[in-house]
């Protein structure tokens, strides 16, 4: 009886899945095959022929090859914004834990701040600009970084309250100094807020769409996301082309969450039970 | 371990991104912004290359945005921060204003090529009395395609009044096929019926445009103004839309025309393009006319103008970007253009004709616009435009809102959208 009840919740929850997740996926791969015609009507129809391959190297090659050089960049803003990240943020979720001190309120409200307030595109650009940072990989990566850490903060900062004080005390009493104790002690148990703080950042840095569209305008700074335009207008869009973009620039995000998929569950739990 | 491997990606990173920052050029480069339809770009490529032929020291870079709102806040942002391309491609008329374009461009008074430049075109591109803009693509209408096979079929002709045009979506619809798509899934469908009215309200009361900027006429004091939304009401309520009208989009309706399903459907000539890329089969049945008003003796197109070229005030090669535009503007220029667009209707520069294997639908316009009978889109000669007419039009399409009641509030919409502009008399 309770086996035959579980049985059929789990068949339950696997079409419940394969409706949500599979589904649009096979949506978007089927699209991506078809010819322009076909691939305008947008239903599930099987195409008359597998142009998977022209598709392909169309997308590839459209502008002159400029997905390859949107994947580049994309690689080199992700990588950077979140190396960044995850040192920052694990260095200023460590003080703000450990140390009790006055900055701790002011800290307090600018991380708040930081998660509430949306960001102002224009005076952002007129800063970048005067300091000689707009249309540049390092003003596209610090902000990046700004807008995301406060958010990698606080998990953070949860995360190190689960780590118990003793631990600090007994590499202290044997002689460690200060960056020691963050860098040799603290920072190896960190990992499975690590994990998560990586993995959540780099799909969303990599994903991002509108920051670069402002921040990071001009013909060589393309981004994957930003390539997705050259199918998508308002009055002709080449869908089958648009879809085999999109697959292309789904599968790195895809590729890191099925393999960090474990870590990154017990990375949020862990870092969400304690406040 | 891994730290090192780190390590070495990023310095490998760092190295290429070196090479790929590569050597200086000698030569001018000039920035030019597009948006993202496959048209334009198919079209500023073909032009770029026709202009590097001819003038092989100057370099122009091709640079896409999004169309649609991002797109007017990606030229308002660039424009603000003074980090505009060289050359831009915008629309003309009450969006360009919008720009202010007196503050934030450079004018091209003076430009050879103006000469050509039809005078419809120059006023709609024009502030405080000087040109910015030279034409991007030959004029559009709006109007109504139709399929033409049905129209044999079931015997018909092209209708003169709305009175025919509601007759023959009857007989239309009795032959078992929908007699009018419309899809409002995609919003700014949903004007059309509304805006390609307005040769007809032109020709009820001629001094609608300035009145209205004016603050003195109304949508919903004047009765042939209003007459635009009660047509949005009355193929509604005639039962002969698609019965998905509210979830159909763009591509649905094209689609449902070109394949023979249904028989009308309100658009702009822009359609040319993605009938020609989508269905390209279907081109020879599909026929345009002008939306009928209430009277045979009025009947005509309601223009849109192609969206202009602009060099930025902020632009640091002017000189080398007004020959660019003098390219654009001239016959030549105009030539190569058409010989890789599609064409959507005649083309404003004089001299540059349309070349024999038009589609039929633009065949179909040629007769309004020899006999005069065009007038150029509200928008074109007003600068106020209510940015919420298409979510009004939605839902007066829908029956959800009463056209006495709509133009009312669109009204409103527009009220705002002059005190923004700082229009006088608001």
């Amino acid at each position: 009886m309770k086996q035959s009840r579980s049985l059929a919740s789990g068949i339950v929850a696997l079409i419940v899945a394969t409706v949500i997740f599979i589904l649009p996926f096979l949506f978007i791969a089927l699209q991506a095959v078809k010819s322009k015609s076909e691939a305008s009507r947008l239903n599930f129809a099987l195409p008359k022929e597998w142009l998977f391959w022209e598709n392909l190297v169309a997308v590839v090659e459209a502008r002159n090859y400029q997905l390859l050089l949107a994947y580049f960049n994309s690689t080199v803003i992700t990588v950077f914004s979140v190396s960044i990240l995850v040192i920052l943020s694990a260095m200023v979720g460590y003080v703000m834990q450990r140390r009790q001190s006055r900055w701790n309120g002011v800290a307090q409200v600018a991380l708040l701040m930081g998660l509430m307030m949306p960001p102002a595109v224009v005076p952002t650009i007129g800063l970048l600009q005067s300091i000689g940072l707009f249309k540049t990989m390092t003003g596209m990566i610090l902000i990046q970084v700004a807008y995301n850490i406060s958010f990698s903060t606080l998990l953070y900062r949860s995360f190190i309250a689960t780590i118990p004080r003793d631990l600090d005390e007994a590499a202290r009493i044997d002689g460690a100094k200060p960056w020691q104790i963050f860098f040799r002690v603290i920072l190896p148990l960190l990992k499975p807020v690590t994990v998560t703080n990586v993995v959540v950042q780099s799909i969303f840095v990599f994903n991002d769409f509108t920051n670069p569209l402002y921040y990071l305008p001009g013909r060589e700074n393309i981004t994957v996301q930003l390539t997705l335009y050259n199918f998508q207008s308002t009055y002709t869009s080449q869908y089958n082309l648009l879809f085999m973009n999109i697959l292309l620039v789904t599968i790195p995000p895809l590729i890191v969450f099925i393999f960090f998929n474990r870590q990154i569950v017990t990375g949020m739990t862990a870092g969400a039970v304690k406040g | 371990m891994t730290r090192h491997l780190k390590y070495r990606l990023a310095s490998a990173c760092a190295l290429i991104a070196l090479l790929a920052a590569g050597p200086l050029r000698a030569e001018t480069t000039l920035s030019f912004l597009i948006d993202n339809g496959p048209d334009t770009l198919v079209a500023a490529e073909a032009l770029v290359e026709a202009y590097a032929a001819k003038h092989p020291d100057i370099t122009i870079e091709i640079d896409q945005r999004p169309g649609g709102g991002e797109g007017d806040n990606t030229i308002k942002t660039r424009l603000a921060t003074g980090e505009m391309a060289d050359i831009f491609l915008y629309n003309a008329g009450s969006l360009f204003q919008v720009l202010k374009p007196e503050q934030t461009l450079h004018d091209i008074a003076g430009l050879p090529a103006l000469a050509n430049i039809a005078e419809t075109f120059k006023s709609v591109s024009s502030a405080g009395g000087k040109a910015y803009g030279v034409p991007f693509g030959t004029s559009m209408v709006g109007g109504i395609f139709y399929n033409k096979k049905i129209y044999r079929d079931l015997g018909l002709s092209v209708p003169k009044t709305w009175a025919e045009f509601m007759a023959n979506n009857e007989k239309i619809k009795a032959a078992g096929k929908v007699a009018l798509v419309q899809t409002y899934r995609d919003s700014w469908t949903s004007q059309i019926l509304v805006l390609s009215d307005y040769y007809n309200l032109q020709a009820s009361v001629p001094d609608f445009a300035t009145q209205y900027t004016a603050n003195k006429a109304k949508y919903a004091t004047t009765p042939a103004a209003l007459k635009s939304f009660e047509r949005l009401k009355d193929v509604h309520d005639a039962g002969i839309l698609n019965e998905d009208f509210g979830a159909a989009s763009y591509d649905d309706g094209l689609y449902v025309l070109a394949n023979g399903d249904a028989a009308h459907y309100p658009m702009l000539s822009l359609a040319i393009g993605a009938l020609q890329q989508n269905h390209p089969e279907s081109l020879a049945d599909i026929g345009f006319f002008a939306q009928p008003s209430d009277d045979a003796s009025v009947n005509g197109l309601t223009v849109w103008m192609p969206p202009a070229l602009y060099i930025p005030a902020s632009s640091q090669h002017v000189d080398d970007a007004k020959g660019f535009l003098d390219f654009v503007g001239s016959v030549e220029g105009c030539k190569v253009l058409m010989g890789v667009n599609t064409v959507q209707g005649p083309s404003l520069i004089k001299g540059c004709d349309l070349p024999a294997d038009v589609p039929p639908a633009v065949t179909d316009m040629l007769p309004y616009f020899k006999d005069g009978r065009t007038a150029p889109a509200l928008e074109y000669l007003s600068p106020i435009k209510g940015p919420n007419l298409q979510q009004i039009t939605v839902e007066v399409g829908s029956g959800m809102r009463l056209p006495a009641d709509a133009a009312a509030m669109y009204d409103d919409d527009v009220r705002k959208q002059a005190q923004q502009l700082g229009i006088p008399n608001w």
